[in-house]
């Protein structure tokens, strides 16, 4: 049965190849416009490379510190980081590091403005950098504060564009650094920044007496199961920082949140209950998508439903020989579905060269999105969803002819 | 003519129903757009009330503290070593730079009534709007002689002055920052009127503005920007030498240079990216409305190949067939559109999005989105309208 469907529907589609290929170029557009968002979306959520070891690791960025009618968040101080998550008992590995800031590298002739971060020797073991030339920082740069930097691919070519770089020095803000490492660009939350230095290079020692400051923290259990219980402590540890802090804050709030939780709680802003309002989010985005699809898929109605006049007499011959009008819906909205999954692996391809483009066209720094797995299921669901949203619509239409009328070509 | 028109519109409701819902939401995708861009073209043409044109901001950053104190020995040397550099102007303090993300509000009271103003606040030196070349409408900026004084002077915008004072002079007028009837009540003497300034750049919606004296001897609080006015044509390579000297004066402290223009250029960008996204999407769909709408005007018309043929037997010539096909259409296209206009004109009438929809945006608006969306379906309907007006009557009434 199916089989005759798909040789009917490829007879129809090639019958009439303008509007099927009308048909198509829409499908293909929404198809390449939505996944490119769920591409980017899968790999912000979900990364791999650098910060692949996600789904073991929770972060933390904010504090959230309220007496009755006074709220202050903030990013973390490092002794926060220091004093308190390190000493937790269900971590296997808390990092430290400064959100990316920017900062103007010195040299004879330019002047450049570059982010940088200041990070522990945990950092570079939680994230998992590709190492181009030279190394990453160990503990003891950490330790004894040397002044070394690691930077990035582009950096170093803006910086001493053939030459090698390491081993050079840099005067970054005024204080200067030995390049000891350069890795691969990326685009991460943890990860992004375009120079590296040990966080004891601050010039001086104040941070580490410091509730808040412009931290945050990467906790990492020894599988992804600790990270539960890694919750639970740390509503303990807040409990004691809120009882150490000199200001004394009635409240203290410090969530850490995997990777879909963590946005969602900084876009929703969700700092003073436990709930990150993920789902929340999730339900947003689906909204958006099918509503975006509203448009095309009125479009596609509109395109079906002319088409089914070319098919009354067809339908009439199915209808006299004792076809169920639920039979025909099945029909048709399995061809739609159909050109829809055509579509979508059209779409696929598309996406991939979207992708490619945007990666280079450098509208966000160092972005490098991929086509997944998982997106290609998603792809395929969308398709889906899309052929069933354009398709009911003729369907029930055509399925009401009347079989007489239909037959005489009238209807 | 035009209820003859509207007769076979009628006859085919359900489908015609569904195209027009189409036609009405692309409508409401192209009003989106138009209506941000026609906003944004309005704010960037009003006035920003400074120039940053060789005008850099340093920002010093001290570390670990929150509320940073005022060392009048400091700012002081800051202040004439800075404009003792030859490449130097001018040099004036600010608590926060234009064009950067720190917004400051606060409410402002009347010392007399409870009716409280919000306004977005700055502090400056003396120095600092001359600096800015902002324009003073009435009375003075401030200057030493507000020193020592029991009130604190303050400046406030056109805006303000006008919401506050209707009708009287501004200029004189006392104004408080805490509500009337507190323990700490400061009292804060209006010395003059300015343009306006929207710190945020071009696109920021103008707001009550008033900027605070800041007094380097005897203010408790230190500011964290200062503004130098450099010489025209110094170059981006300045930065090392100003480093050099700001490093001389405190070893200890981080500062952040910038030039007024490029944080002009980064903000701008910022700006304008949820315009640049929705102007992405919104081609997206327009193209593919128009192919749909298209396909859908193709079939229409083969599907009245019998219809057109009796009205060419009975006289009608070609142009009458294109006529009227293309004005189905757009009568089509009106009906869609009057209804999402009825939806739409909700946004203005209830005030909903307050200041960022006005009347002149939004018939500019209406304006655009109508002829894109006519352009489109007059567009769609041309090469379906010739197609049928081509057919020879003989043609038509065989078709079968």
């Amino acid at each position: 049965m199916l089989k005759n469907y798909f040789q009917i529907a490829c007879k129809v589609y090639m019958r009439r190849k303008l509007f099927t290929a009308i048909n198509l170029l829409c499908i293909v557009l929404t198809m390449v416009v939505l996944l490119v968002v769920t591409a980017i979306l899968q790999t912000t959520f979900y990364p791999t490379g650098v910060e692949g070891k996600s789904e073991r690791f929770l972060q933390t960025g904010t504090i959230t510190q309220s007496s009755k009618n006074n709220t202050m968040r903030s990013p973390l101080g490092y002794k926060v980081i220091d004093q308190y998550l390190r000493k937790m008992k269900t971590v296997e590995k808390v990092a430290g590091v400064t959100g990316p800031e920017s900062v103007s590298v010195y040299q004879k002739d330019s002047v450049n403005e570059i982010m940088m971060r200041r990070a522990d020797a945990e950092y570079w073991q939680i994230l998992d950098f590709k190492v181009l030339s030279g190394r990453v920082p160990v503990e003891d740069d950490v330790r004894l504060g040397r002044f070394v930097a690691v930077i990035n691919e582009s950096t170093a070519k803006k910086l001493f564009g053939h030459e090698a770089a390491l081993g050079k020095k840099v005067n970054a803000g005024s204080q200067h650094f030995e390049i000891i490492g350069v890795v691969e660009d990326v685009m991460h939350l943890n990860a992004y920044a375009d120079m590296w230095v040990p966080v004891t290079t601050f010039p001086s020692s104040q941070y580490r007496d410091q509730y808040t400051g412009d931290f945050t923290a990467m906790l990492m259990g020894k599988s992804a199961a600790d990270l539960p219980l890694i919750k639970d402590e740390l509503l303990q540890v807040v409990k004691q920082i809120n009882a150490d802090e000199p200001s004394h804050w009635e409240h203290t709030y410090l969530w850490a949140d995997g990777k879909l939780d963590f946005f969602a709680r900084n876009i929703l802003s969700n700092d003073e209950v436990a709930g990150s309002g993920a789902a929340q989010l999730l339900a947003g985005v689906v909204l958006f998508m099918l509503l975006f699809m509203l448009l095309p898929a009125l479009n596609l109605v509109n395109l079906n439903s002319g088409r089914i006049m070319e098919r009354a007499a067809e339908i009439g011959v199915r209808k006299a020989f004792g076809a169920s009008s639920r039979e025909l819906v099945k029909q048709f909205v399995m061809e739609n579905i159909l050109l829809c999954l055509f579509g979508g692996v059209l779409g696929l391809i598309f996406t991939k060269l979207a992708l490619i483009w945007l990666s280079n066209a450098n509208l966000v720094p160092y972005m490098k999105v991929d086509l997944s797995f998982m997106v290609f299921v998603y792809g395929f669901a969308i398709a889906v969803v899309f052929g069933v949203f354009s398709g009911v619509i003729p369907a029930w239409k055509m399925s009401r002819l009347d079989p007489v009328l239909a037959l005489k070509g009238t209807a | 003519m035009f209820f003859h028109i509207l007769k076979p519109i009628w006859k085919r409701k359900f489908k015609n129903l569904l195209l027009s819902l189409e036609i009405m939401l692309a409508f409401c995708v192209v009003f989106g757009l138009a209506l941000m861009t026609t906003r944004y073209l309005q704010l960037y043409h009003l006035p920003t009330g400074f120039e940053y044109q060789d005008v850099w901001s340093v920002r010093m950053l001290s570390p670990g503290e929150m509320n940073p104190k005022n060392d009048p020995a400091v700012t002081e040397n800051f202040q004439r070593s800075l404009a003792a550099l030859p490449e130097v102007e001018q040099v004036g303090f600010i608590n926060y730079s234009p064009y950067s993300n720190s917004t400051w509000s606060s409410d402002l009271y009347l010392p007399d009534s409870k009716s409280e103003y919000h306004v977005n606040m700055t502090e400056m030196a003396d120095e600092t709007p001359t600096l800015l070349k902002m324009k003073l409408l009435d009375g003075r900026w401030f200057s030493p002689e507000d020193e020592g004084r029991p009130e604190r002077a303050i400046i406030i915008n056109k805006r303000l002055a006008d919401s506050m004072f209707p009708g009287k002079r501004a200029v004189g007028q006392l104004v408080s920052d805490t509500e009337p009837g507190s323990k700490k009540a400061q009292l804060l003497r209006i010395t003059g009127v300015f343009e306006d300034f929207r710190n945020k750049g071009e696109f920021m919606v103008p707001t009550n503005f008033s900027i605070m004296r800041f007094s380097r001897a005897s203010e408790e609080r230190r500011m964290e920007t200062v503004l130098i006015k450099v010489k025209p044509g110094t170059s981006r390579a300045f930065e090392e030498k100003l480093s050099h000297q700001l490093k001389l004066i405190r070893s200890d402290w981080g500062y952040r240079i910038s030039p007024l223009k490029d944080m002009r250029q980064s903000r701008i960008k910022e700006d304008t990216v949820p315009l640049v996204i929705l102007a992405v999407i919104a081609v997206f769909l327009l193209i593919m409305v128009s192919f749909g709408l298209f396909g859908v005007l193709w079939q229409n018309t083969t599907q009245r190949i019998p219809e057109i043929g009796l009205r060419r037997a009975i006289g009608a010539h070609s142009g009458h067939i294109y006529q009227q096909i293309i004005t189905e259409q757009l009568l089509l296209s009106s009906i869609a559109m009057l209804t999402g206009m009825v939806l739409l004109v909700q946004l203005p009438l209830t005030g909903v999005l307050g200041e960022a929809i006005n009347w002149t945006v939004f018939i500019v608006a209406t304006v655009i989105s109508m002829a894109v969306i006519y352009a489109i379906s007059t567009l769609c309907s041309l090469y379906p309208a010739w197609r049928a007006s081509c057919l020879s009557p003989t043609q038509a009434l065989h078709y079968e």
